[in-house]
């Protein structure tokens, strides 16, 4: 009876011993690109200082996104939630011509910057806390603007959470794909093929142009690098996307 | 009863076990791969290691030697390594333009992976190219021995900033490579210094001249930099973001570099 007592107090000495080393392991092998906890001392997070986040959810239908109209109003309230409800958010979308009904660009929505995250406001580094100066710097109108790239990068494109969006090398599911239906100038295609899952109301057919928000993939486009495999919610995690977008303030 | 009970907490201690492992399985940024080799077709990395003088790496033929060496001790030596480095104009001396010193590509990293298909493709030099962007990654901008850079925030430690921590260790963050170099993989041409006086400067900015600031101003030791992962400093440039707190060594971790830079095989 007493060595059976033993026997059991040993293998949970030994449990507790090898899953704490496995998981101080694991904590280790994990880098860290979650929020990061911000230093003491750091400002009060002030989130009206947000002016651009990635959706932290999607609409959960695919490229169906309610058109131009849907995806603002999910940006309103994601942004509402977080206590950014005072300005005016827009989808970072394109939408391709139609009878009737001209093309609506990406760029032309989102105000003229300059537009700022909230995480690095939170972290105190305000220097990083910019994703880009006005609309020329963010889609690279200029050639070296172009080579150079703007501050949207893994590290500052986060969510109204302040989280990074889990890209290449992290662990599943990876969501580094955003709908953006758009050239890297920031212009809705001008050609007939849909890319814009049918101005976002198809959740079956079509296709969807996405950038990578931590630019690896197809290159470092982090608004045009390939197209999704379909428009349903399955065929965008296919292809490493969970129909994120990216919401800017206008005002 | 307790036979069972404690078949259950062996059970989950395994399961949990099991887990963990495969998680750490994944390669941590610092990390050697597990028995792996370089490809054969290696003709570009990062410097798994500083030259550890800061700016000064014995100007460009010391650089160039630094990479040889790097890329022989790996079985990698068979060809002519070129660091990924311009200097500037001096009189008598005319500028080197680091892209003419690493050939036509196209370039491949440890795993064999293309990093650029030629000169074009890597710097951007058209607007579609510029937009589309190489294919540098976090994850291809591999060392000669197949680590990833630790990158931005892989390993949030404040001594990160400290040389005499980040020497003694591989896993701090070190994505900084020394280029000197403008987008376009030329050298600056204006009068201030970009490239730690032309690689030989180990020199940190007078007392009270550097204020944090890290762009390039008259007598300041200075050297542009550029990012593998391609995540921080205002742009994520591979090659052109900004500049450092000086030449020094213990300049570099300041602003999370160690004095590494990229090597190409010029053939």
């Amino acid at each position: 009876m007493a060595e059976k007592h033993i026997s059991k107090q040993l293998a949970h000495v030994v449990c507790t011993w090898m899953l704490a080393s496995c998981l101080m392991l694991a904590q280790q092998s994990a880098p860290n690109t979650q929020g990061v906890t911000p230093p003491p001392g750091s400002p009060t997070p002030t989130p009206a200082r947000m002016t651009f986040f990635v959706t932290s959810v999607g609409l959960g239908k695919g490229g169906d996104l309610g058109g131009l109209a849907g995806a603002d109003a999910h940006c309103q309230a994601l942004a509402a939630a977080v206590g950014a409800g005072g300005h005016t958010w827009h989808a970072y979308l394109s939408t391709q011509a139609r009878p009737g009904q001209p093309a609506v660009n990406a760029r032309d929505r989102i105000g003229t910057g300059p537009w700022f995250n909230w995480s690095f406001a939170q972290l105190g580094a305000p220097q990083n806390a910019i994703i880009s100066a006005d609309l020329a710097e963010l889609h690279g109108d200029t050639l070296v603007q172009a080579q150079r790239g703007s501050n949207l990068f893994k590290q500052s494109t986060r969510n109204e959470h302040g989280e990074v969006i889990h890209g290449i090398g992290d662990t599943p599911p990876i969501q580094h794909e955003i709908l953006t239906g758009s050239k890297w100038d920031g212009r809705a295609y001008m050609d007939n093929a849909d890319h814009t899952c049918n101005n976002w109301t198809s959740s079956s057919t079509g296709s969807a142009q996405v950038g990578h928000s931590d630019r690896i993939g197809n290159g470092s486009s982090w608004n045009s690098s390939n197209a999704t495999n379909g428009c349903s919610q399955a065929a965008l995690e296919s292809s490493g996307g969970a129909g994120l977008f990216y919401c800017f303030a206008v005002n | 009863m307790t036979g069972i009970k404690t078949s259950a907490l062996l059970l989950s201690c395994t399961v949990s076990l099991a887990s963990s492992v495969l998680l750490a399985q994944v390669q941590r940024p610092g990390e050697y791969p597990r028995g792996e080799k370089p490809s054969l077709m290696m003709s570009f990395f990062v410097t798994s290691e500083p030259v550890g003088d800061g700016g000064n790496l014995g100007g460009l033929a010391g650089a160039d030697a630094h990479c040889q060496s790097l890329a022989t001790a790996v079985g990698a030596g068979n060809r002519t390594w070129h660091a990924y480095l311009s200097t500037q104009a001096r009189p008598e001396q005319p500028a080197v333009n680091a892209r003419d010193r690493i050939g036509k590509g196209p370039w491949y990293n440890f795993k064999g992976e293309m990093i650029a298909q030629d000169l074009a493709h890597l710097h951007g030099d058209t607007m579609e190219l510029a937009h589309r962007g190489n294919n540098l990654n976090k994850l291809t901008g591999l060392t000669e021995k197949g680590q990833i850079v630790p990158g931005l925030y892989d390993y949030s430690d404040p001594r990160d900033n400290d040389w005499d921590y980040a020497k003694a260790t591989r896993f701090s963050t070190r994505h900084e490579m020394l280029t000197g170099t403008q987008t376009d993989g030329t050298a600056f041409t204006d009068g201030v210094d970009h490239t730690c006086d032309n690689w030989t400067s180990n020199k940190s900015p007078a007392p009270g001249t550097s204020n944090g600031n890290l762009n390039a101003a008259d007598g300041r030791p200075n050297a542009q930099i550029g990012f593998p992962d391609r995540n921080g400093g205002g742009s994520g440039s591979w090659n052109s973001a900004h500049g450092t707190r000086g030449c020094a060594q213990a300049d570099l971790p300041k602003t999370h570099g160690i004095g590494l830079y990229y090597c190409f095989a010029s053939n």
